[in-house]
């Protein structure tokens, strides 16, 4: 029961990161067909802004985080700009936006190196102190996180569903040449989409940065597990995301908690397969689009 | 088919018989002179490794330029390779020259492996599902049993081939130059053939247009195994090489700071080119160490950029960029016909 609860709470912990790492690269694979690789990156930049706004600057904690965010979108926001919306309408978009972003990705975790060295540092927390349910220690920074997490991917959601600009990502990612021929500004789109990606995986960062240390590679293995989720939720799909990043999550805690941690990544992997071969494209994917 | 086989399908018979000589002495000679400074011993090191990263280059190109398939698990099937034939040499007491060909065979069954369920989806998904892929390995490779990952050091004290000892060390250095050296070249003859052949072709209508390929008969699921195997096949055999050359093997090499830089190389070269991959490896195996010294803190930060920059502004490479100056500025037709 002790472990059942723990495997549950740590899942729900991890799947709300996931949610928020996974959400940018599925809103920006939905719209502009693009794997963004730069996303480990903003989740370096959220968690090194954060830090420098808290301990060298003195800032207050959540404003810190709110500094990481901005950071972090501002940078995304930059990257489409001068490098995505320049390869748009290529016919090796795919191709070219993926290696900018990786280009992109390498030079500010280099950046990162170059400035802040190599050795890993941690934020304090945001709110001391825990308390014990069921045998399970639980801090209260992490019901934050979890509470933080849920409410930005409820805005979001609502910011899809109910404002213009929501509505116009929409249409673009469901069929974006009838969008444009409705007079939907796709660039003007796809630079919100970015900047929304970005500031989501930099709260990733600036949020777990008072969890786990981190160094400029830290960035990769969150990037994989976005990729695990997005794949698991197909790709596209908001619902399907935001649902597999619990259900990864809670899967590699539980998993992790019974087995222990050496099992969780290949069992995974395993199922990921399964799961591509049952339903290709996803829990709740759009549908396999061929594109010539 | 009127004619099966491209003119070009045999490497030697272009260039004169002199210049073919010549090339062939230089490259034999090239070592013993090297051996005889100490930036040359250096050099020799270099050029080992660019051999060693050349067969890797050239043989992810075959899967993601001609291919089309966005496989990153390439530096995977290297350390498959390199574990393969560390742990056969030192667990069961055998000869490198003889556990090196387990290299290979690991690295091929690996990529059936994740060949099965990665190729029969497109795009992104295979880029996810080798990325798992590559992130399972290097859990593997750290976490693993004791006698692969060592503890979490990788493999250490790996037999070498040995060749100081049998001839001195000048001479051992140069035989492992002759080493690398034949492997580096049969694999570019078969991938030359490779790009010269009916299956070359097939493979490029394939990423070029993938109804239109398969209407006309080809199975694309069948032939991008092939290609997939036989890239790891050569990967795990470079893989095997290095292990016993440098006697260890980190599971830092999986770390993803070396799948970028084998990208790199492929994307500044000239990605789906036969010659980008080899020119690409060249520029980053010898450009970071002449620029030693000040600049080294801004390398990745460099490699970063020039990534960018290329996507943007020529985003076929630098080796059809530079072969379509040389015809304009010489006039005439030179062996760039091969991409």
């Amino acid at each position: 029961m002790e472990k059942l609860f723990q495997a549950v709470y740590g899942g729900i912990l991890y799947g709300s990161i996931y949610g928020l790492m996974a959400i940018g690269l599925t809103l920006i694979w939905g719209s502009l067909r693009m794997l963004n690789m730069a996303m480990g990156a903003f989740y370096v930049v959220g968690a090194y802004l954060t830090w420098t706004a808290f301990k060298l600057w003195g800032v207050p904690p959540l404003l810190a985080i709110v500094l990481g965010v901005l950071a972090a979108a501002v940078i995304g926001l930059l990257i489409q700009v001068l490098l995505i919306n320049r390869l748009l309408g290529r016919s090796s978009f795919f191709n070219a936006a993926m290696i900018a972003t990786v280009g992109a990705a390498i030079m500010i975790e280099s950046a990162a190196l170059l400035i802040y060295g190599p050795r890993v540092k941690q934020m304090p927390p945001i709110i001391e102190g825990h308390t014990k349910i069921l045998g399970v220690v639980i801090q209260y920074q992490n019901l934050v996180i979890i509470a933080v997490a849920a409410i930005s991917l409820i805005a979001l959601s609502l910011f899809l569903k109910k404002t213009r600009y929501g509505l116009a990502i929409q249409a673009v990612s469901q069929q974006m040449d009838a969008a444009r021929l409705m007079g939907i500004p796709t660039v003007l789109t796809f630079m919100i989409v970015a900047t929304i990606g970005a500031a989501f995986a930099g709260l990733a960062g600036s949020l777990l940065s008072s969890v786990f240390s981190f160094a400029p590679t830290a960035g990769y293995t969150p990037l994989t597990k976005a990729l695990i989720v997005t794949i698991f939720g197909g790709l596209g799909s908001i619902k399907g995301t935001i649902w597999a990043a619990y259900i990864i999550g809670v899967l590699e805690v539980f998993l992790t908690v019974y087995f222990g941690a050496g099992f969780a990544l290949p069992v995974l992997f395993l199922f990921m397969i399964l799961m591509l071969v049952i339903r290709p494209s996803g829990l709740f994917g759009l549908g396999e689009i061929q594109r010539l | 088919m009127a004619q099966r086989l491209d003119p070009a399908a045999v490497p030697w018979a272009k260039p004169k018989p002199v210049t073919l000589v010549a090339a062939i002495l230089v490259l034999l000679a090239m070592p013993w002179l090297l051996t005889n400074f100490s930036t040359g011993r250096f050099a020799l090191h270099l050029i080992i490794l660019f051999f060693i990263w050349g067969i890797v280059t050239q043989s992810w190109n075959l899967i993601l330029g001609v291919g089309g398939i966005f496989s990153f698990a390439q530096v995977s099937f290297f350390v498959i390779g390199g574990l393969a034939s560390g742990a056969a040499s030192q667990q069961l007491g055998l000869s490198p020259f003889i556990t090196i060909w387990f290299a290979p065979i690991a690295a091929t069954f690996a990529a059936l492996i994740i060949g099965l369920p990665s190729l029969r989806l497109r795009g992104p998904y295979v880029v996810l599902l080798t990325l798992a892929f590559a992130e399972l390995v290097r859990n593997f490779a750290t976490q693993g049993p004791k006698w692969i990952a060592g503890g979490g050091y990788g493999l250490r004290d790996v037999p070498k081939f040995g060749f100081e000892t049998m001839w001195g060390t000048t001479t051992g250095r140069v035989a492992y130059y002759y080493g690398a050296l034949l492997l580096f070249l049969i694999t570019t003859y078969v991938i030359w053939r490779i790009f010269h052949s009916p299956i070359g072709m097939s493979f490029r209508a394939l990423r070029d247009s993938e109804t239109y390929a398969t209407s006309r008969g080809v199975d694309p699921f069948r032939f991008k195994m092939l290609l997939f195997v036989l890239s790891a096949f050569f990967t795990g055999l470079a893989g095997g090489f290095l292990v016993h050359y440098n006697g260890s093997q980190a599971p830092t090499i999986l770390n993803f700071s070396l799948t970028i830089n084998l990208l790199a190389m492929i994307v500044l070269g000239g990605w789906g080119t036969f010659w980008g991959p080899i020119l690409g490896t060249a520029l980053l195996t010898a450009l970071p160490e002449i620029l030693r010294g000040p600049l080294d803190n801004w390398r990745t930060m460099a490699m970063g950029l020039s990534l960018a920059l290329i996507a943007v502004f020529a985003p076929e490479g630098l080796f059809p960029l530079l072969s379509r100056w040389t015809k304009k500025i010489f006039g005439r037709k030179d062996k760039a016909q091969a991409g």
